[in-house]
């Protein structure tokens, strides 16, 4: 009888949940990964042979060999420089500047929030499968690549190093890195920029559940020439839930409470908030030109490593 | 709509706050939120702020389920209540119908009744029973949607067979269910009982359905008005404000019936009887009946003999007969039985027309003499029929004590063994160190002053001039079944005792005195000796010529058990033998109530595990006023004459429980629906 039917406060099959064994991240990363990286690797370099290269032409303008423009020459400039077949034609002192070759930055931003910790398994794992991945790939293309986990401010810093022997103590930073806190992209984009000021791609591995919007971080760094790669991570079961009855919904970073009774139209409405949503950070992506990605935790995180490879962006 | 349920409204009032208390609190249980965890709330926020405008009908939806629960709550207590369509009948009456389920209601002379529906009901085989159910169902059926009734079945006792009810179904089956008995009916009681029941109730009528076979005195035992101040009649039924109504039935009275049945053992010859039989022609005509009397299945007088066996009956007359000599059978069982000789019209009344008596077992008993040389009592003893009598010296005895088991009594005359024998025993003046009662002293020309006349041994027995030189003086313990016969003073002098299944008279004096002790007393010179030693043996033997063989039906009587000692219980067996009933025992009396005529079985078992002997009971009408079936078309109580009730003001009259209930049902899988289709939560 719906009267006397039993309420009590464990998980309802099908409903998300936090993860008690987020913590535990002594597993992750085995000699089974690693060798799934290596694979990976060797087929990104099979798959973009002839295009990709350790190198990376930056604007910045220096003492490159490739040619990039001519400026008008000022006193302490290297008069080496002068283009002097236009001075013979034009009468004007112009000075040829060359494209300067450097190194790719790299930079990984694993959110590591108490919302990543949800799911099964824990968005964080995989969001660290994935960062580690890419790392490793970066690394083993000579690119500099750095790691920082956030939640409401970076947690930490590995400082960005090349030569693919690294990949070791990023495994070992991953696993002991902290781990908590809520949200908070705009400010984490301003601690980056301030603390990063070698321009490079930036890879913001995410939920981007951040009730303040994506738009803001996500801006900071564009205007800071940063290049933001976007890759948004997601459970299932966010997106579609299998709640029923009467609920009292808890957010897991804000603590805020909103009591719901979860009708089949309600999970409807929400299922369709959940990917409006997810269009929005797609919209917006798409609108700066900025790469971007959306994957769940049921696909294999190689599978969304081999996606990005072939869509390109992330390696050139 | 009226409300026919028994629930008091302060009592509703009670359970209705509960239920209610209840309901809201299974309601806000049922509303308690399970906390879940969400990654990101906003989104919801988003969505439920979308759905705002929808919020009003949530609610009320929850209310709905609320109301859903209250509603349910709401028709079970109404449907408690019995509400009834149909307009409220002022008139309606509390009815009791005191239906006579008597012995006299066996009367077979149901269809000669004026009221009678012959052609439903061919042959003279209906009851007066019968014919008082169909009244009392007629009674029912005229019933109206006010009215309540109560069956009650007046016999020798009263008992209520339902309570207040207007459920005209269940009262037929109720009617239908009541058998008479063979106890006559206790009208007193029955209308006591009634106007208990009707106490504080509203238009309070008790309509009796019966032949009006009562004693004149349970008639007049009614009082119409109030005691006046200072009145004293506790024992008349207060009638007061209670209409009464009496619905006769029954018209035969050409009744004969067995009305007295005895049986008693000759003294001097134990072997032989005579019964005593009683019959009283109740009719207004001469009739004859042929008397048979029964050992078991044997029949004692020859057909043959119409002189011995057939009585000529006047009118309203009693004939006693007593039948002489009659030799003992073997089952010990009697049954007078009188038919009628061919010709005559049958008895409309069989019950009173049998009669049973029992005899008890009666043999020979081996008696041994342990005594130095007493021609006193040997001749006391050779006296008696049915002895067989023996004697053997103390030294022989007691050089063979094992011989005491060939004997059914053993007397001691001043001498007692070490150990008593398992036997019944007589002793005069045992040693002091072996007697079977515990002596407490000496007591020189004592003089009997008090004797227990109720003990089977002391019957026609006087013991106030014996002359004695010496005595013992016992120290009887009741507990162990030892009791006081005789006593000088406050001295006991002769005790008897039950130890066992054995039973022992024990003398403190001698007869004759002994060689080396010579006090004696005169007793073996009195009248009293033999007659004492007679009585000893036949209470040995268990026939007690004073023991009622016959009892009343609807008589509760008070039956001895012997050597009943720490006996709280037995049990009764029907003469059916297979109705059981416990009676309680009392300080060895049972207490016997028989509503069957025939022959009923007591047994019990000690705390120890040994068994009573069975004991056996014949029970009889034996009620003259109970065989007077004449019906009494004009019952008078206290002087009023009670008149035939009318028929009930039929008015329309529709239980709505059952219409209740299911709007319960109905209730409960709209909220079960509701509930699990996500609709009301």
């Amino acid at each position: 009888m719906a009267l006397l039917a039993r309420k009590d406060d464990r998980p309802q099959p099908g409903a998300l949940s936090r993860d008690p064994r987020v913590g535990d991240r002594s597993g992750l990363f085995d000699d089974r990964f690693l060798k799934t990286l290596e694979h990976l690797h060797m087929v990104s370099r099979k798959v973009f042979a002839g295009n990709l290269r350790a190198e990376r032409r930056t604007r910045k303008v220096g003492s490159g060999i490739e040619f990039a423009d001519h400026r008008t020459y000022s006193r302490g400039d290297d008069f080496r420089y002068i283009d002097w077949n236009l001075y013979g034609r034009l009468d004007k002192l112009l000075l040829r500047l060359f494209e300067e070759e450097e190194d790719l930055h790299i930079y990984i931003l694993i959110d590591c929030s108490d919302s990543m910790a949800i799911g099964t398994p824990p968005k964080m794992h995989y969001a660290m499968k994935v960062g580690a991945a890419l790392t490793y790939v970066g690394l083993a293309n000579l690119d500099r690549v750095a790691i920082m986990p956030f939640g409401d401010r970076l947690l930490g810093r590995l400082p960005p190093s090349r030569g693919k022997n690294r990949i070791f103590r990023v495994f070992d930073f991953l696993r002991t890195c902290p781990l908590g806190g809520q949200t908070d992209l705009g400010e984490i984009a301003k601690q980056f920029v301030t603390q990063n000021k070698r321009r490079g791609l930036v890879v913001v591995i995410s939920d981007f559940y951040d009730p303040a919007g994506f738009e803001a971080g996500l801006n900071t760094l564009r205007y800071h020439k940063f290049e933001p790669f976007v890759l948004q991570c997601y459970d299932l079961r966010e997106a579609e839930p299998e709640l029923h009855g009467d609920l009292s919904l808890v957010d897991c970073e804000t603590g805020d409470t909103r009591e719901v009774t979860v009708s089949r139209s309600l999970l409807e409405a929400y299922s369709k908030e959940h990917e409006r949503y997810c269009k929005e950070l797609e919209e917006f992506c798409t609108k700066k030109a900025l790469p971007f990605f959306r994957t769940h935790t049921a696909i294999p995180f190689e599978e969304l490593i081999l996606r990005i490879f072939r869509s390109g962006g992330f390696l050139r | 709509m009226t409300f026919l349920g028994p629930i008091p409204a302060a009592t509703l009032a009670w359970v209705a706050g509960i239920a209610a208390a209840l309901t809201i609190s299974a309601y806000i249980l049922k509303m308690r939120r399970r906390r879940f965890e969400v990654p990101f709330s906003a989104l919801w926020k988003r969505v439920l702020d979308q759905k705002e405008p929808s919020s009003l009908w949530r609610h009320l939806k929850r209310l709905l389920s609320l109301f859903f629960l209250l509603c349910i709550a709401g028709l079970v207590l109404f449907a408690a209540l019995d509400p009834t369509r149909g307009a409220a009948n002022h008139d309606a009456r509390n009815v009791v119908v005191l239906l006579d389920a008597s012995a006299s209601m066996k009367a077979i002379d149901g269809n000669d009744d004026k009221n009678d529906d012959k052609a439903a009901n061919p042959g003279k085989t209906r009851t007066r029973l019968a014919v008082a159910k169909e009244r009392a169902k007629l009674l029912i059926d005229s019933m109206g949607g006010g009215d309540l009734a109560m069956i009650m079945r007046m016999d020798g006792q009263t008992t209520p067979l339902g309570r207040f009810s207007s459920d005209g179904p269940m009262l037929r089956r109720l009617v239908d269910a009541v058998e008479a008995t063979d106890t006559p009916a206790d009208l007193h009681r029955a209308l006591g009982a009634a106007a208990d029941a009707l106490r504080d109730r509203k238009n309070p009528l008790i309509v009796v359905i019966s032949d009006g076979a009562f004693p004149v005195e349970q008639r007049e035992q009614v009082r119409w008005q109030p005691a006046a101040p200072g009145e004293k009649d506790l024992a008349a039924i207060d009638l007061t404000g209670i209409d009464v109504r009496y619905v006769n039935v029954g018209h035969r009275k050409d009744n004969v019936g067995i009305v007295a049945f005895n049986v008693r053992r000759y003294v001097a010859n134990k072997a032989a009887y005579e019964v005593f039989i009683e019959l009283e022609n109740f009719g207004d005509t001469a009739t004859q009946r042929r008397v048979s009397l029964f050992d078991g299945d044997l029949e004692l007088f020859a057909e043959t003999d119409p002189g011995k066996s057939t009585l000529d009956l006047a009118p309203h007359t009693r004939v006693r007969k007593i039948y002489k000599d009659l030799p003992a059978g073997t089952t010990g069982h009697l049954r007078a039985l009188a038919t009628v000789p061919a010709g005559l019209a049958p008895d409309p009344f069989p019950l009173d027309d049998e009669a049973w008596a029992l005899l008890p077992a009666r043999k020979s008993q081996k008696v041994l003499m342990v005594t130095a040389d007493n021609l006193y009592l040997e001749a006391a003893v050779l006296a008696y029929d049915n002895i067989v009598p023996s004697k053997i010296t103390p030294a022989e005895y007691a050089a063979n004590p094992a011989q005491a088991s060939d004997y059914d009594t053993i007397i001691f005359d001043t001498w007692a063994p070490a150990e008593p024998p398992p036997k019944n025993a007589i002793y005069f003046r045992p040693d002091a160190a072996h007697s079977p009662v515990a002596i407490s002293g000496e007591l020189p020309r004592p003089h009997i002053t008090d004797v227990d006349k109720s003990h089977p041994t002391m019957k026609w027995v006087t013991l106030s001039d014996v002359n004695i030189d010496t005595t013992h003086v016992f120290a009887p313990d009741a507990s162990k079944g030892e009791s006081v016969l005789a006593s000088s003073v406050r001295d006991p002098i002769i005790v008897a005792k039950r130890d066992s299944g054995h039973k022992y008279l024990v003398f403190g004096f001698s007869l004759t005195g002994s060689d080396t002790d010579q006090v004696g007393s005169d007793l073996m010179l009195r009248v009293a000796f033999p007659l004492l030693l007679v009585n000893a043996l036949d209470w040995f033997a268990g026939d007690d010529s004073d023991l009622i063989t016959t009892y009343a039906t609807g008589v509760r009587q008070r039956v001895p058990l012997d050597g009943a000692v720490g006996l709280r219980e037995a049990n009764l067996t029907a003469p059916d033998g297979v109705s059981q009933q416990k009676a309680p025992v009392l300080e060895g009396l049972a207490t016997f109530y028989a509503d069957r005529v025939g022959v009923w079985k007591l047994s019990a078992k000690f705390p120890d595990g040994s068994e009573l002997p069975p004991l056996e009971l014949a029970a009889n009408l034996a009620n003259p006023s109970e065989s007077t079936i004449a019906p009494i078309a004009d019952l008078t109580l206290g002087g009023r004459k009670l008149t035939e009730p009318e028929a009930f003001a039929i008015t329309e009259n529709q239980r709505l429980w059952i219409y209740l209930l299911l709007g319960v049902i109905a209730l409960l899988g709209i909220e079960w629906v509701t509930y699990h289709r996500r609709i009301t939560v």
